[in-house]
């Protein structure tokens, strides 16, 4: 593999997951090359990359899973078995399967003696019970640290079976940021599923990567506008199948519907195969469907068919949003979602005439500073928390702004009795010109009409002390080092 | 001793430890783990049971040392009192209590050592040192329990009144807040005071309490044992055990009585309850006779559950038992048998197969091999069913795409809903 790539997010220069401030000093720090490495000395929960790599890879219905780890390490299976067998249930399929996922459930004997054994085990269950395609093996902090060798063994089973054995390496306290899972999924398909050499291209093809949290309506509607490119859409990896996955190397073009997802195998599918791709920004909200859309038409050279649609659907949708714009115009708005997400809502409130005044998002790159410059543009100064979640910054950050809408997780800031809405709706349709208008509509709801949060603000509670609120939010954050 | 298991019905320790600890009132877990675990153990745990979590801390609001490789190789001690002493600055918790990872746990970090240096400064820092990989959630449960008599439960004049009711695991349990609320009215109605420990707003106050009880209820068949010992040699609290949640008016009879005599409760008072309670459920049943078809059912269930629900539908409603799968690890031997004895003794009907299995493979082949209309299960049950076309009933952990707040299918109220919901209009 030329490209040398760890699949660990934080080892890409400049990305930051520990910093809060001011947008404006933010940018011009960043820009000055003067933000520094930071940590949180006290913190909340993570997302750790195995959640992620194990959504990236549970709907390939026609493979199994093997979980190298303690029985906890597959609760996330409670999320991503729901949104798989959902997905199913929406694509009209009536014998509803829930994912094959074995668990190696590693103790405290397998913790001194080794859990390789259990590992050839556990494949040859999946093997015997679901003759898979492919057998993925998703390995653990336990297995890691305990030094279990999956690729040696995964070496020495696979001349034993028909399906192809998988490893992906996602052990949890390998990085912060939980999109390295997605680059661990990658990666396993890049090196275990590929064909080595570059293939035909087939005129027209173009992979489109799409995490989980994208509905089925919103897969078909962005494939009914690539349709009008002219393309043939190679959806990967959701219900998607190994012959799926090595038409991969087949395509003209390659494009992503998330920021932080398949952007760094796009960049190796690029350097190692010649596909080139557009990489821009999630399509939700006018400006960024039409950026996301005219990337990939015009890395196609079909850019004036693009502009040609845009401009009509600008001509249907945006008529419609004026009257959405009329009630929600100057509120002031506080999003926190992940990488995409964030972006995403940011650029969806400007439709809107809305006011930023925090963002939260999960990490701070390059990328993000192109976004966060655009939006100082726009908003002028707010607040930027960067981090996955951290809840007691964010409710902080959130009694103190005292915003008239929050967008993300609602479960802290409804407590303050603020109108609260989401742009993430993995069960319904949120993308293109279509989707804006159903979020217009959902925000536009939910912020005229507040009663259950602002009923349940006289009696909900949050878990911190009354000091906290008078505290700086962002006074855990030190530099490494200090 | 853990075996490999295809979907696993149950997290690690760290997820029955958090299952507890967050149905507490104002009590913190401090993970002191990799960067995963809170939320793995969330959406694993209440995430699978019927969906509703704690309101004080869950999932990625649990404080986290969050250990990344450079604790992995040079320990993580030092990260873990950061941590403390943020919660301690801005959680407005009553305790705290640290848990550990797998990561911790296989370095070997000295988690007690480091919460000794806080309770010596008089700060309520405990640590749980069972680690994440050494069993389930039904272990991190008996974990959490053996923990507060070691830490928290007081030695205090017995109080007469006072029974501790044990056995029902929170968010593991999908309908364990319903449940614990009408044993509670029931007991209450004996004139008994209950530490539920986890309605009613009950915290630290209640484990503290629960050492000046007169007698554990559990309504478990395996469940506590070391707990039930360790309050019984600490504090001379006796325990009186059933074989599960008592489900309609045969078991919660059995249920009353039970107390009843362990306590030298008034005869007569007991009798009333029963009585008054009986007239209620059963004039409720004679308005819906005849609604449900006759059934042929199967159980795939945790033991308590199992053994409710069996005997419910066969001896008070007359439904014909076919087999039952026990599908939580059932380690002892007499455990098994106490269980086998529990199934088999109905009072009319013919003994169910029983089967004990783990894994979700064998449970399904299990369920294939048998002849019958209703199935008892969990959400991993709907596949089969399907493809069965029989009716599924989700009873059991997980239950993974219904919403539960306090319903319950225990006690008298508890069967009404049962029977509501085992209407089937197809």
């Amino acid at each position: 593999m030329p490209r040398d790539y760890s699949g660990i997010r934080e080892s890409r220069p400049n990305t930051f997951t520990d910093l809060g401030g001011q947008s404006e000093e933010i940018t011009e720090g960043f820009n000055k090359v003067c933000l520094k490495a930071a940590d949180r000395t006290f913190s909340q929960g993570l997302q750790c990359q195995q959640i992620n790599s194990i959504s990236a890879l549970l709907s390939l219905g026609s493979s199994a899973f093997v979980v190298h780890s303690p029985q906890g390490c597959a609760g996330c299976l409670s999320m991503f078995s729901d949104m798989y067998r959902v997905g199913q249930a929406h694509r009209g399929v009536s014998l509803i399967k829930s994912p094959r996922v074995i668990v190696t459930n590693l103790d405290t004997n397998d913790v001194i003696h080794g859990g390789e054994g259990k590992l050839v085990e556990a494949i040859k269950l999946a093997s015997d019970r679901y003759n898979p395609e492919i057998i993925f093996v998703f390995t653990s902090c336990a297995s890691g640290i305990i030094g279990d060798d999956v690729d040696a063994i995964v070496l020495e089973q696979q001349a034993k079976y028909d399906s192809i054995l998988v490893p992906v390496h996602c052990d949890g306290f390998k990085s912060k940021i939980c999109a390295s899972g997605f680059d661990a999924a990658f990666i396993a398909i890049q090196n275990y599923l590929l064909p080595k050499e570059p293939q035909v291209k087939q005129k027209g093809l173009v992979n489109l990567f799409a995490p989980v949290s994208i509905s089925y309506k919103d897969q078909l509607e962005i494939e009914r506008m690539l349709g009008l490119l002219g393309v043939e859409v190679n959806y990967i990896p959701f219900y998607s199948s190994l012959s799926k996955i090595r038409r991969i190397t087949s395509a003209e073009a390659s494009t992503s519907i998330c920021k932080v997802f398949a952007d760094e195998f796009m960049k190796t599918l690029d350097e190692d195969y010649g596909i080139p791709f557009a990489h821009t920004v999630m399509p939700i909200g006018v400006r960024n469907t039409d950026k996301w859309f005219l990337g990939i038409a015009e890395l196609l050279g079909k850019g004036d068919l693009a502009r040609e649609y845009i401009e009509k659907e600008r001509a249907r949708v945006l008529p419609q949003l004026a009257s959405i714009r009329e009630r929600l115009q100057g509120k002031r708005v506080f999003i926190c979602g992940g990488t995409g997400r964030s972006f995403a809502a940011a650029a969806l409130i400007d439709d809107f005439g809305m006011e930023l005044v925090g963002l939260e998002t999960p990490t701070y790159d390059l990328d993000a500073q192109i976004d966060v410059e655009y939006l100082n543009g726009i908003h002028g100064d707010y607040v930027i928390d960067v981090a996955n979640m951290q809840p007691f910054e964010q409710v902080n950050l959130v009694n103190r702004l005292k915003p008239d809408v929050f967008i993300g997780v609602p479960s802290w800031s409804a407590r303050f009795g603020i109108p609260t809405t989401h742009v993430l709706d993995p069960k319904r349709a949120t993308m293109g010109y279509d989707g804006i208008l159903f979020l217009g509509n959902k925000i536009a709801e939910q912020v005229s009409n507040p009663g259950f949060n602002k009923k349940l603000s006289q009696y909900a509670r949050l878990p911190y002390k009354k000091s906290w609120y008078e505290q700086d939010a962002f006074q855990f954050i030190k530099g490494v080092g200090e | 001793m853990s075996k490999i298991v295809e979907m696993p019905r149950a997290s690690c320790v760290l997820g029955g430890l958090n299952a507890v600890l967050t149905s507490l009132q104002n009590v913190s877990p401090i993970y002191h783990s990799g960067p995963g675990c809170c939320m793995q153990t969330t959406a694993g745990v209440s995430g699978q049971a019927g969906l509703r979590g704690s309101s004080f801390l869950a999932s990625v609001s649990l404080p986290c040392s969050n250990m990344l490789e450079r604790e992995v190789v040079f320990g993580g001690e030092q990260k873990l009192r950061d941590e403390i002493d943020g919660s301690l600055e801005i959680i407005d918790a009553d305790a705290y209590f640290v848990l550990t990872g797998c990561t911790a746990g296989i370095i070997g970090d000295d988690v007690a050592a480091v919460t000794a240096e806080y309770r010596n400064k008089g700060l309520p820092v405990y640590p749980i040192e069972t680690p994440g990989f050494a069993g389930d959630t039904l272990l991190g449960y008996e974990t959490a329990f053996d923990s507060f008599i070691e830490y928290i439960a007081e030695s205090q004049p017995r109080q007469a009144n006072l029974v501790n009711l044990l056995g029902v695991v929170p968010q593991h349990d999908p309908y364990w807040f319903g449940t614990l609320e009408e044993l509670t009215r029931i007991l209450n109605k004996l004139g008994l005071e209950v530490n539920s420990f986890f309605t009613q707003r009950q915290g630290i106050e209640t484990v503290k309490r629960s050492g000046s009880a007169a007698l554990n209820i559990i309504v478990s068949p395996w469940l506590l044992k070391g707990a039930a010992s360790k309050y019984e040699e600490k504090f001379g609290i006796p325990s009186i055990r059933f074989n599960g949640v008592p489900y309609g008016a045969t078991q919660t009879a059995e249920f009353i009585r039970g107390v009843g005599e362990a306590l030298d409760l008034d005869k007569t008072l007991v009798e009333s309850v029963i009585e008054e309670e009986n007239i209620y459920v059963y004039g409720l049943f004679e308005t819906i006779i005849g609604a449900l078809s006759w059934k042929k059912f199967v159980v795939a269930a945790d033991a308590a559950t199992a053994i409710s629900i069996t005997r419910f539908l066969a001896d008070d409603f007359s439904f014909t038992p076919v087999a039952v799968i026990i599908t939580e690890p059932i380690w002892s031997s007499s455990d098994k048998d106490r269980i086998t004895k529990a199934l088999s003794s109905l009072e009319y009907a013919k003994p169910p197969i029983i089967s004990f299995l783990v894994d979700h493979y064998d449970i399904r082949q299990e369920i294939k091999k048998h002849d019958f209309t209703l199935l008892i299960g969990s959400s991993l049950e709907d596949e089969v069913a399907r493809e069965l076309g029989v009716q599924l009933n989700r009873l059991a952990f997980p239950i993974s795409d219904q919403l539960i707040i306090n319903r319950t299918y225990a006690g008298y109220r508890g069967c009404l809903t049962l029977v509501e919901d085992l209407y089937n209009n197809l």
